[in-house]
């Protein structure tokens, strides 16, 4: 598909005022969102929030607390929609990533808070547990035979990273491995992960 | 260096925010040298954001009208990022694309650029990288060029207030604005933007609180490039815009800006 070009030419500007826009992918509304236009950014909602939502969660555990983030992620995509460059990646990388981060540094500064010990304590959630908590999605089952397809260290780095929100310290501390070596497990899982779900 | 060896096995941990604040913008700093590791990122992003997915959860109902009430409330960034700090920070684009020069002031008008990439912070810096300095520099010259034939352009080049911005566009090139509130004009022109199928063309805008008022169609030259276009009626809050519009030129923009520049109050 032409992602790249679609802003440049009006046939495939995502028109947010006449078109199925629950059928325009984030890719085009988010062009729209950015001239301020409501009606994109309506769809933007429609589309995002229940993956932001679902993602906050798994990170914050906390429904109330996820519920503001996912509202803080969501203004923020309005305020820098004009930053989403398609040549950098899709709009749903985009969303996410603002998503997790935001959500990540949320659940560090609650930590700081905590003590070391009930840091550890708290962290014996394994990604099964995760895994096996999310809601239906089109995307679950695959995601979760894809994660299944790393090895055990890979997927435990990249989960207790990803859901978590552990630094690759922490995350050498808690399995008592060498931080070199999550830092590379972490990269190895990520890019099979990439190779089985078959997005680049 | 070993240094760079040592951030080259940061993407991983970078692309699941499994980094501290500090290792998170010097790995943002290095992406803007490795192109490898930005393709890297990207894909991994990708497949990220898919674990993500995996989890929705829709939000209670009456959180939507709330968030939507709460975006009309609130103003949005014009896509130049200019060389205060950024607010909220984090959230910035280490891929952001935008740079922003000031335009030299004071004794020296010699028109030699002192390139100020400062930008906030090194993460932005990234990917804004050299490609655009090099389209920009090639600007300057032309502008120069054209400013000993053109008063009205030098005027502009010359005022106290005069300040240069450049963005990428979506239809691939640059554009580059220079713009003196003080003299309510700005020069306009760009490089290497795509060339539109026959009955299309590049229209230009003034966008702000005063509304839309169309400002010209940009007409491409052989070179690729448009040449320095003079825009007056520039006011307080206004950006400069591009659009897509029939070759006979829209009243209104019809279709998504391509570029749209703005100078932060």
């Amino acid at each position: 598909m032409t992602d790249g070009e679609a802003t440049g030419d009006s046939e495939h500007v995502p028109s947010a005022t006449s078109r199925g826009r629950g059928r325009l992918r984030l890719d085009d509304l988010l062009p729209a969102v950015a001239l301020g236009d409501e009606r994109a950014y309506e769809a933007v909602y429609d589309q995002a929030s229940g993956w932001v939502l679902g993602a906050v969660r798994k990170v914050l555990r906390d429904p109330a607390q996820a519920e503001e983030v996912m509202q803080e992620v969501l203004l923020e995509v309005w305020r820098t929609a004009s930053r989403f460059d398609p040549r950098q990646g899709s709009g749903v990388s985009w969303v996410m990533t603002m998503a997790h981060r935001r959500a990540v540094d949320r659940v560090r500064s609650e930590r700081s808070h905590a003590s070391r010990e009930a840091r550890a304590a708290s962290a014996v959630i394994d990604y099964d547990d995760v895994i096996e908590a999310v809601e239906a999605s089109l995307d679950r089952e695959r995601v979760q035979r894809c994660l299944s397809s790393l090895t055990r260290l890979q997927r435990e780095c990249v989960a207790l990273a990803y859901y978590n929100g552990y630094t690759y310290r922490e995350v050498a501390e808690l399995l008592g491995v060498p931080s070199g070596t999550v830092k590379t497990r972490m990269r190895d899982g990520l890019i099979r992960l990439r190779d089985c779900l078959g997005v680049s | 260096m070993t240094g760079d060896h040592e951030l080259h096995t940061l993407a991983g941990p970078y692309v699941v925010d499994a980094v501290t604040p500090e290792e998170r913008s010097s790995f943002a700093g290095h992406l803007a040298d490795c192109a490898q590791c930005r393709d890297d990122v990207r894909e991994m992003r990708e497949a990220t954001a898919r674990l993500g997915m995996a989890a929705v959860v829709k939000p209670r109902p009456e959180l939507k009208e709330q968030t939507i009430r709460a975006a009309m409330r609130t103003s949005q960034l014009a896509p130049v990022i200019d060389d205060s700090p950024p607010d909220g920070g984090s959230l910035l684009s280490p891929d952001a694309r935008v740079v922003r020069r000031r335009w030299p002031t004071g004794r020296d008008r010699s028109i030699r650029l002192s390139v100020k990439l400062a930008l906030a912070g090194a993460a932005l810096v990234a990917a804004a990288s050299t490609g655009i300095g090099l389209a920009a520099d090639n600007m300057v010259e032309q502008l120069r060029h054209t400013q000993r034939q053109d008063h009205m352009i030098a005027t502009v080049l010359n005022a106290s207030d005069a300040v240069m911005l450049t963005a990428r566009t979506t239809t691939g090139g640059t554009a580059t604005v220079v713009m003196s509130h003080h003299e309510h004009r700005l020069v306009f022109t760009t490089h290497g933007l795509r060339p539109l199928p026959s009955g299309r063309a590049y229209e230009l805008w003034l966008m702000g609180p005063a509304g839309d008022r169309p400002v010209g169609m940009l007409r491409l030259q052989a070179d690729g490039m448009t040449a320095p276009t003079v825009v007056s009626g520039l006011r307080q809050g206004d950006a400069i815009g591009v659009t897509v519009e029939p070759a006979s030129g829209s009243a209104l923009p019809s279709s998504t800006v391509v570029v749209m520049i703005r100078q932060r109050a």
